[in-house]
């Protein structure tokens, strides 16, 4: 059903995307090319359209060939965990004709979305539109930016799944068939192979999705502890209060990070992963007070400290654009609130005498907390992701 | 977004994505998982799955039509230890987009290379190195690597299935690798390159006929099959029997002989004209010493190697410098965030 609909829908849109690539006089020629059809085939004549015809289909062509090049980009690129920029778009993919950029984005969402049920989406900065704070308006200023109240798009994209919330949950349920399947097959499994000692990393839950093959889980883990702890501080938190927190979690500047063989480094510090994590568009630091002016530098992160002019500066840490776009601030909250509601050793108890009362209990205690942190958030609702 | 029967083979590949090789056996379950979890989700939908060869094969055409217009495709081949199917999604077209592939650094990736071609270039046939031998290929890079960074990216290419590590310490070739960078081996080590007899994939592992000059090489899981029925070479006729099974050769690990990779480093150019040839010869020559006169002390290799391996060395150089500068599809991805920042 689904896949019929996006797949009509692809059709308009290829047809639309024909413009940008034969320029302005392409639209015409192909709908005077159209419109001729339609005489000739009363007129029972057709050459003079043949030629017109063979040219539009050269633009189409180039367009589809576009279109998957830019999947390909997608998927590939997505493997580094950084954004896409628009302009290694251009440079990989559009060639010299870069106009032809939304009609080739909008096909290749149109592939993506069909085959892989993934989309591309632009990151928006992060401030949202409706509140933009003194201060950051003064910094747009500052940063000679053109006062456009929408104009928050970064040039910058990300591959984000499209499969209903549902699925994916089912998805990344625990399956002892799976699981088994994946112990019998383990390389280690194999006696003729050698072991390997680091262990991070390996163990499996048999969900569909191989979260612990496809990503470093220990910091996910930590980077979904840190955006909490940003939105219940009112989506703000200073470094030397995000500090102090980690610190109590075991988790000091220099504490490692304990990462599976798949990375070539050898270990991470907190230090370190906050940083890369600010790189990859997760968090954002901001300088405060007095170097506040030069001091955001986004995407740069540790870079910072360096332009620091003898004054000990201070920062701030928020959520970064990436992480509105892949995670939400409804999704973290709902994770905090689950994690408080559920009481530990209380699944022992026997379930089945006060198994439905006590669900509910959860639940109202779930939403409980819930409201809790949206008022704690402070300010806007808390967003989707977007 | 309602979920629809479409999703079965969406949720597929982006599982598939999250795993990047498997067996046929994991992939249907799995498949399997798909379609229970899209019924669950949505009850209207109407699939069966259903557990018989001919329904999988027509599963995995149905997703390679969706594949390969995009130059990927969703590839089997046997596992050359287990003799299992597996299978992944394999990137067919070396363009630019396609050297983004990869997670690892330009580094990374020639010592990748480096790697590959001592195992490639092996003497007896062995297709293996050992983990010394790995470590001294940081010193053909033309960046600076530690021996400690190459340990740890060593271990990422195990862990991330492009290279295998024996219980003795010793390197080959992964499935992934065989299928992911078939075009790359094949293009780059034409010449060194070994064919099962029977199924026509490369072997890196499995069995030789014991007849000089005879070129049958089969998989362990080729040749297991094959003695059923057969007793006596495909090629060379030889005959087969019991007794004669031990004579049979080693092809992969088995063949390593101490010390083989110690003192030598061997490289060849890129074979890209006539001129490589009598490099080529001499290459063979060096595997039949090894291989045929029996009795020639192992030691007696790298010395005669010794005398050119300044040569050698330089053309090794060459090879890699070449190597970097036209990369074919670029293997293994990581997480590299120490040198990223470092570079920023």
């Amino acid at each position: 059903m689904a896949r019929q609909a996006t797949r009509s829908q692809r059709q308009p849109q290829a047809s639309q995307s024909q413009p940008p690539r034969g320029t302005q006089g392409g639209r015409s020629r192909r709908s005077r090319a159209n419109d001729e059809d339609e005489d000739e085939e009363m007129a029972s004549g057709h050459e003079g359209g043949e030629q017109e015809e063979i040219a539009a289909e050269k633009v189409q062509a180039e367009l589809d060939r576009k279109a998957r090049d830019l999947v390909r980009l997608a998927l590939f690129h997505e493997q580094r965990r950084t954004a896409l920029k628009r302009d290694e778009i251009s440079k990989k993919v559009l060639g010299s004709n870069s106009r032809s950029f939304n009609a080739v984005f909008a096909a290749a969402n149109g592939i993506l979305r069909n085959t892989f049920g993934m989309e591309l989406v632009e990151l928006h900065s992060t401030t949202p539109d409706k509140d933009i704070s003194e201060k950051d308006a003064e910094m747009l200023k500052a940063a000679g930016a053109k006062k456009k109240a929408t104009a928050t798009g970064t040039k910058n994209y990300i591959l984000r799944s499209l499969l209903d919330a549902a699925l994916i949950e089912k998805a990344s349920a625990p399956d002892a068939e799976i699981r088994e399947l994946e112990q019998s097959e383990h390389p280690d499994a194999n006696e003729e192979f050698a072991e390997d000692d680091n262990k991070v990393g390996t163990r499996s839950i048999g969900s569909i999705f191989a979260w612990h093959h496809a990503d470093q889980l220990a910091s996910v883990g930590i980077l979904y502890v840190i955006l909490a702890l940003i939105l219940v501080e009112g989506r703000v938190i200073s470094d030397n209060d995000l500090r102090a927190i980690l610190k109590r979690l075991q988790l000091p500047a220099n504490a490692p990070i304990p990462l599976s063989s798949q990375t070539t480094t050898q270990s991470q510090t907190i230090d370190a992963h906050l940083a890369q994590l600010t790189r990859q568009g997760f968090l954002e630091k901001a300088r405060v007070g007095n170097g506040a002016r030069k001091g955001t530098k986004r995407g740069r992160g540790g870079a910072g400290a360096a332009n620091d002019d003898g004054t000990l500066a201070a920062y701030e840490w928020r959520w970064g654009p990436r992480a509105l776009a892949e995670v939400g601030e409804r999704a973290v909250a709902q994770f905090v609130a689950e994690f408080m509601a559920a009481r530990p050793g209380e699944d022992d108890a026997d379930e089945d005498a006060v198994g439905a009362s006590q669900e509910e209990g959860v639940q109202k205690r779930v939403q409980i907390v819930f409201r809790g942190i949206e008022r704690a958030a402070s300010g806007a609702p808390l967003a989707d992701v977007r | 977004m309602g979920v629809s029967s479409a999703d079965v083979q969406r949720l597929f590949l982006q599982a598939i994505l999250s795993r990047r090789i498997l067996s046929q056996k994991l992939a249907a379950k799995i498949w399997e998982k798909c379609i229970d979890a899209v019924k669950e989700a949505n009850e209207t939908v109407d699939i069966e799955y259903r557990a018989d060869r001919n329904s999988w094969d027509n599963f995995v055409t149905s997703v390679n039509e969706a594949l390969n217009p995009l130059d990927l495709e969703f590839a089997h081949l046997h596992d050359e230890v287990s003799g299992k199917e597996m299978y992944a999604v394999v990137n067919r077209k070396g363009d630019e987009i396609a050297q983004l592939a990869t997670e690892y650094t330009a580094t990374e990736i020639a010592y990748f290379k480096a790697v590959l071609e001592q195992i490639m270039l092996a003497p007896n046939e062995s297709f293996c190195v050992s983990a010394m031998a790995c470590l001294r290929e940081v010193n053909s890079l033309k960046t600076n690597m530690t021996k400690s960074q190459a340990e740890t990216t060593l271990s990422s290419f195990v862990a991330r299935g492009w290279l295998l590590k024996s219980k003795l310490g010793r390197y080959s070739l992964s499935t992934r690798t065989v299928l992911e960078l078939q075009i790359y081996l094949r293009n780059t080590y034409e010449g060194e390159l070994l064919d099962c007899t029977i199924c026509m994939e490369l072997v890196t592992r499995g069995i030789a006929c014991y007849t000089n000059q005879c070129k049958t090489r089969m998989h362990t899981h080729c040749f297991n099959n094959f003695k059923r029925r057969h007793h006596q070479c495909p090629s060379c006729s030889q005959s087969w029997t019991e007794a004669n099974l031990a004579k049979l050769r080693p092809v992969g690990e088995p063949a390593y002989r101490e010390g083989q990779d110690l003192n030598q480093r061997r490289a060849r150019r890129k074979s890209t004209g006539d001129d490589d040839e009598d490099e080529e010869d001499e290459e063979e020559r060096d595997y039949e010493n090894g291989d045929d006169a029996e009795p020639e002390p192992s030691q007696s290799q790298p010395a005669a190697t010794q005398q050119k391996s300044k040569g050698k060395r330089k053309a090794a150089r060459e090879a890699s410098e070449e190597a970097e500068e036209q990369e074919e599809s670029p293997p293994p991805q990581t997480q590299t965030q120490r040198r990223r920042s470092s570079r920023r």
